[in-house]
């Protein structure tokens, strides 16, 4: 009898934590195809500011930010626009996310989180700390071309494809 | 050792009229009961880590601080799994009770404790290695930030209740503590799991709305309170005052040995099987905040009940001097010592000293035909045969075959009967030539007990065929 108890215990947990396994990884193949399909924009819009050295060389617009940017290469901005673009709303699996960022004179002079991933208090406790990180690092890059925050890959990634949702509208 | 045998004229007459049951298939499908049982323990451990990996636990997994967070979760969520089912388990359920005894119950509580606190502790410690090594903190520097986030200084003075819980339940250190004083600090047990609860919700996030983790997990949390409150509060509570039990009287049986006969009203109702316990409580200033665990020695009438209680400890010779008419509240009817139990044709019962009271009532109320029982009644001196007249009386009646045996115990062979005895060489095969094909009850004190049991043992008998029932808490 007892070993009738075993074998059910072990064959019903067995069963049950691969049932579960089945359905976490099912859960995070949707999640993925998900963000890949919103990965071409990225990449694109990456490109366009990739050739941006070109455009600098031709000079055709006086930006203040080149002077203040001091690594990256700086888009000529010729069709940004001035004034506050809030990106789209990334959803990630602790909550959505959303930026909105503020171009004045052609360069990124302000970026505010709209909404940040805030599913349980880690969450929240992650936001609040990767959230000025990457704020700082898009103003001094003046790109979404950021690296992610450690330990706030979701979030981080959430909000540059947020930003560079909002500087396409710019035209930045 | 003296016998009486069982009058040979009541036989032809009460066989026609015993009811006909299956003790095997009986048991069988209480045994397929308890398995299932046994599958619902792993199985919901196992559904609390499958739920956490089928919201995507495992895919934050990747690094190796999500690793360690992720794994740090898992252990968290088996642990409290673990705690709820060790309430459901203390709460006394009349279900699991029928199926695998109040004893068993309790044993596997106390098994499950230890691992379910280690497992608390685990998710602690690889919650704060994981969050650390993501901010880039040491373990001890994460303490702060962690502290930090909502709810989580609760469930820090949780963990430390917890910890004081199963401390005080360790076997050595158990020893130094009353029952009430021990008692009082594992109530806390409930306000850990209540503190925990907060961070689960706001931190934890496996209550998020429209999840299937969310309906578990609620459920659980139902199912675990519920069944405490049901039945430890409510259902005694409405029991104690549907019967109105009162002391009729205290009688003294022998030095030490007192009956406490009970009166209520329908009694009967509360279904009880001879040798089952209540836990009674005497509403006197002096004997109130004590709880007392004590068998029925006699099958109760719809009026009247019996207790016999000797002098163990200061509580019960304390209650053994309660006046008449003194309000009794109860818990119960509880424990598998009974015919209910049985899984062979025949039984063989023994007892010593004052462990003859649930004998007594289990005697009066088991179903056997003339010759399928034999009794086994043991005493260390003849001032200790509490009883022995009204077992004797009742096995004369149902035709059960019955044994005395007066001594202190034999410092050669078989040690639990006495030397007399031992030197004639009984044996409990001699006594009981039936034993294979039957259910072998015992009741009497831990010491003399383990060694009846282990000579049973080895002899070949199966655990389900034992049955005993010890004197401590």
């Amino acid at each position: 009898m007892r070993t009738r108890a075993v074998l059910s215990s072990i064959f019903a947990s067995l069963g049950v934590l691969v049932i579960g396994w089945q359905a976490g990884n099912a859960a995070v193949q949707s999640a993925t195809t998900a963000t890949s399909t919103t990965t071409p924009t990225t990449t694109t819009t990456g490109g366009s500011s990739g050739t941006s050295p070109s455009g600098t060389s031709t000079g055709s617009n006086t930006t203040t930010s080149t002077g203040t940017t001091t690594a990256a290469p700086v888009a000529p901005t010729t069709g940004a626009t001035d004034g506050t673009y809030a990106g789209s709303t990334v959803n990630t699996r602790f909550g959505p996310v959303q930026v909105q960022v503020t171009i004045s004179s052609g360069a990124i002079t302000d970026v505010t989180a709209l909404q940040l991933t805030n599913t349980d208090g880690r969450s929240v406790q992650i936001s609040n700390y990767a959230s000025p990180i990457l704020a700082q690092e898009v103003l001094s890059s003046q790109s979404a071309q950021v690296s992610n925050v450690g330990g706030a890959t979701y979030t981080s990634q959430a909000y540059l494809q947020s930003l560079q949702s909002a500087l396409d509208q710019a035209g930045f | 050792m003296t016998t009486q045998a069982p009058a040979p004229t009541h036989q032809t007459t009460t066989r026609s009229r015993l009811p006909r049951i299956n003790r095997r298939a009986q048991f069988a499908r209480r045994a397929r009961r308890a398995d299932l049982l046994v599958t619902l323990l792993w199985a919901s451990g196992a559904a609390a880590a499958a739920l956490y990996l089928a919201y995507g636990g495992a895919s934050q997994m990747t690094t190796v601080a999500g690793f360690i967070t992720g794994l740090g979760i898992l252990l968290g969520l088996v642990g409290t799994d673990f705690i709820l089912v060790m309430l459901v388990l203390a709460a006394r359920i009349p279900l699991l009770d029928r199926t695998i005894g109040h004893d068993r119950a309790v044993a596997t509580h106390r098994r499950l404790g230890k691992p379910a606190l280690y497992l608390i502790l685990a998710h602690g410690v690889l919650l704060l290695i994981g969050y650390g090594m993501s901010t880039g903190f040491n373990p001890i520097a994460e303490i702060g930030p962690m502290l930090a986030l909502p709810d989580m200084p609760l469930a820090f003075i949780g963990t430390g209740l917890l910890i004081a819980v199963v401390v005080t339940s360790l076997v050595a250190v158990r020893r130094k503590f009353s029952y009430e004083g021990w008692h009082l600090v594992h109530l806390l047990s409930y306000v850990a799991v209540a503190f925990a609860l907060p961070h689960q919700l706001s931190v934890g996030g496996v209550l998020a709305e429209g999840t299937v983790q969310r309906v578990y997990w609620i459920a659980l949390y139902v199912l675990a309170f519920g069944s405490i409150l049901t039945f430890r509060f409510v259902e005694p509570i409405v029991a104690t005052l549907r019967h109105g039990i009162t002391v009729a009287g205290v009688t003294q049986i022998a030095p030490g040995v007192t009956s406490i006969h009970l009166k209520g009203s329908k009694l009967r109702s509360l279904g009880t099987a001879g040798g089952q316990f209540f836990i009674w409580r005497f509403w006197t200033p002096r004997t109130w905040w004590h709880s007392h665990p004590i068998s029925l020695s006699a099958v109760p009438t719809d009026t009247t009940a019996r207790i016999t209680v000797r002098d163990l400890g200061a509580g019960s010779r304390r209650i053994s001097s309660v006046p008449a008419g003194t309000r009794v509240s109860i818990e119960g009817p509880y424990g598998l010592f009974t015919d209910a139990a049985r899984t062979a044709p025949k039984m063989a019962i023994v007892a010593a000293g004052v462990g003859v009271t649930p004998v007594r009532a289990l005697l009066e109320h088991a179903i056997f035909a003339p010759g399928e029982a034999t009794v086994l009644l043991r005493a260390s001196s003849d001032d200790e045969t509490y009883l022995w007249d009204e077992v004797r009386a009742i096995a004369a009646a149902k035709g059960a075959r019955l044994y005395t045996m007066v001594g202190r115990r034999s410092p050669v062979g078989p040690s639990w009967m006495p030397e007399e005895d031992a030197r004639r060489g009984v044996t409990l095969r001699s006594i009981f030539p039936d034993l294979g094909d039957s259910d072998l009850y015992l009741c009497g004190p831990t010491t003399w007990l383990d060694l009846v049991e282990a000579d049973a043992r080895a002899l070949g008998l199966p655990e389900h065929q034992i049955h005993a029932e010890r004197f401590d808490w």
